[in-house]
């Protein structure tokens, strides 16, 4: 019976209710945007660090991994001290560098480079081929085989350096092409190698000895992240050793815009549709205060008035709300298109993360914002003195 | 020359009795406050951590411009005098790169450019705007992704705005009635309904950007003090205070009208509830 006639209120103002469904719905896609926004980043970010199962990453001191050109002098006694340690149980140095393609055109194409162990390397996954293993063998991606016009198989002449005042390249050497590889930490459309970190050096030549960019460090089961990284950065003073916390902490400060963006956006959508659906019953309410005055008069309980008035609050934000997820998927896959551009960021990594738990958490704001406003339209219309009412509405 | 390092930076436990006068360093305000530097102070400065290094005066703070592509970018800068910051490298005669200064106009600029990668050799010319184009594309990214926030939120306004205006106009409907009645007629009630609504709708955008402006200084306050910047977060133009004033007018007009078109072809009893 509540159903009913709360159903029938909604219909009685067909386009009233059609609009307010909609505008819930936007608000509801907004939401639940920016429900992924808050978290999606975070833990994008994280199965990122996570998925080739390294708990440490060391850096030159004071710097993130990559994020500047100093390397880490004495590369092959920090590795000893490392190996040393119970608790680690793989270590994976990387030395980052370019490599040049000449071109029979003559132009010359750049990508970045990386010097792997490729035994314990954790940079790339193999499309097709197999990993570098001699020192004239490389992987490269699609975009680094698209730009210079290669395939797995062929052989292609590289350098580690161009010197442009001589415009000559340095450290050449005939490499073949073993292997397709993606690229876990770099951007999509960024042309990448991987070749063993010994010919990377040699090609760099003294620039380069002894030296490595980063080292990713897996711990055995069991191992304190916390208690290792603590003890490695007393160890080795020159590093600065990174846990999967922590660079998740930095990001999260870098990129701590969104989240507050998230926040803030997140929370006017939420107020918005609250104003909405709270000013489309209560209007309704007092149109139709003779109605309830009658209804209060024959006999009708004042909770069921209330808790008619709530379920057409309710129903609004309960019809909204798939309409709102299904808008705010299409439009997260759109806005995390746009972001997906932002230059260097990993290809894995999705502003907008779809998880049932934000769906969930989306929703559950929406029926409570729906059964907020529902009250004080409700509660006024229960407090309503009966006789004077009917009388207001008889006599006009 | 700017030069971005990584210095280590130590402050010495005590003034040294140099044999030649200190060089002079410019640093951030940021590195400042956090390393409790001030100016005047002696600090060693070095091309890696623990290298020995030189010992150098604290001569100027400098503030980061407000520069979009620089404000995720934590580390500090120190401003070193070329040929100190050269041979406290090991650069030796070398530099990173010329700022070269021309007339104004765009075809001096295209001139000059032109001019010095035919000549020049090892060297390559590019536009000043080009390279704000190309280090400005994060914040390109941020731009779109902000313009796209921004269309969901105009249409989830303006979705808003119809529903209010709707339910303004049909909370006149006694009135209407009651003009219907005394034989006013229907194009007068029309205009007269949606010159209210549109009234209405400027009234709420006016104080909508009241309320924009106050938010868009608590935003610009709050961020950069998070990323230590004079960059300007939130920007209220003049096309966007008319562009919000004009939509709010259309969507009051085109509600109002449509609401009141319904009312004027209910009748007049019937409005009244009879």
């Amino acid at each position: 019976m509540l159903l009913t006639l709360a159903a029938a209120s909604l219909l009685r103002h067909r386009a009233r209710t059609l609009l307010a469904v909609l505008g819930v719905a936007v608000s509801a896609a907004m939401l639940l945007d920016m429900v992924m926004l808050s978290s999606g980043m975070r833990e994008s970010f994280r199965s990122l660090l996570v998925s080739q199962n390294f708990q440490l990453r060391l850096a030159p001191k004071g710097t993130l991994p990559f994020d500047t050109e100093a390397t880490i002098a004495g590369a092959d006694s920090l590795l000893a001290v490392l190996a040393l340690r119970a608790g680690v149980e793989v270590v994976s140095p990387v030395l980052g560098g370019q490599l040049h393609v000449p071109l029979a055109d003559g132009r010359t194409v750049t990508g970045a480079a990386l010097g792997v162990e490729p035994a314990v390397q954790g940079d790339y996954e193999l499309v097709a081929g197999r990993h570098p293993r001699a020192p004239d063998e490389i992987v490269a991606n699609d975009a680094m085989l698209a730009a210079i016009g290669r395939r797995m198989g062929d052989t292609v002449r590289v350098a580690a350096g161009y010197d442009a005042q001589m415009r000559s390249l340095s450290g050449e050497r005939l490499v073949r092409i073993t292997g397709r590889a993606r690229f876990i930490y770099l951007a999509y459309e960024q042309r990448a190698t991987a070749l063993p970190i010994a010919a990377l050096r040699e090609m760099n030549g003294a620039t380069a000895t002894d030296r490595i960019s980063l080292a990713m460090v897996r711990l055995r089961p069991g191992a304190d992240a916390e208690a290792e990284r603590l003890a490695i950065e007393r160890l080795v003073p020159r590093v600065t050793v990174i846990s999967t916390a922590e660079a998740i902490r930095q990001v999260d400060e870098r990129l701590s815009y969104f989240r507050q963006l998230a926040v803030i956006l997140g929370a006017v959508s939420l107020v918005v549709g609250f104003l909405l659906v709270t000013t489309l019953v209560t209007v309704s309410v007092n149109e139709r205060i003779g109605e309830i005055a009658v209804m209060r008069a024959i006999g009708v309980r004042r909770w069921r008035v209330v808790a008619q008035i709530v379920i057409e609050a309710a129903a609004i934000m309960l019809v909204a709300a798939p309409l709102g997820l299904v808008l705010g998927l299409v439009t997260a896959r759109y806005l995390n298109s746009i972001l997906a551009r932002f230059p260097g960021l990993p290809e894995r990594i999705d502003f907008f993360l779809f998880q049932p738990s934000a769906a969930w958490t989306a929703l559950g704001l929406l029926v409570l914002c729906g059964l907020l406003s529902g009250i004080y339209p409700s509660w006024r219309s229960a407090s309503l003195p009966i006789a004077t009412t009917l009388r207001q509405e008889a006599v006009g | 020359m700017l030069a971005i390092l990584l210095l280590a930076l130590s402050q010495s436990a005590a003034a040294q009795e140099a044999p030649a006068p200190p060089r002079t360093i410019a640093i951030d305000e940021r590195l400042a406050a956090d390393a409790g530097l001030r100016l005047g102070d002696r600090v060693t400065v070095s091309a890696s951590p623990g290298a020995p290094g030189d010992s150098v005066v604290i001569a100027a703070l400098v503030r980061r411009r407000p520069d979009p592509a620089e404000i995720a970018r934590g580390e500090y800068r120190v401003r070193l005098h070329l040929t100190h910051l050269q041979s406290l490298i090991g650069y030796g005669d070398r530099v990173d790169r010329f700022a070269v200064a021309t007339a104004p106009d765009s075809a001096t600029i295209a001139g000059a450019a032109d001019r010095i990668n035919s000549a020049a050799f090892g060297f390559r010319a590019h536009r000043s705007s080009d390279i704000a184009i190309e280090s400005s594309s994060t914040f390109a990214v941020v731009s779109r992704f902000h313009r796209a926030i921004g269309v969901i939120t105009v249409v989830a306004s303006a979705i808003f705005l119809l529903c209010i205006m709707l339910l303004k106009v049909e909370e006149r409907r006694r009135d209407v009635a009651a003009l219907r009645l005394m034989g006013i007629s229907a194009r007068t009630v029309i205009r007269s309904v949606v010159l209210e609504a549109a009234g209405i709708a400027v009234l709420g955008s006016i104080a909508g950007v009241g309320v924009g402006a106050a938010a868009g200084w608590f935003v610009n306050r709050h961020y950069q003090a998070v990323y230590r910047t004079p960059l300007l977060f939130s920007l209220i133009t003049r096309d966007i205070v008319l562009f919000a004033i004009g939509l709010a007018l259309v969507l009051g007009i085109v509600a109002g009208w449509l609401a009141a078109r319904r009312l004027v072809r209910t009748p007049p009893l019937a409005l009244f509830g009879r």
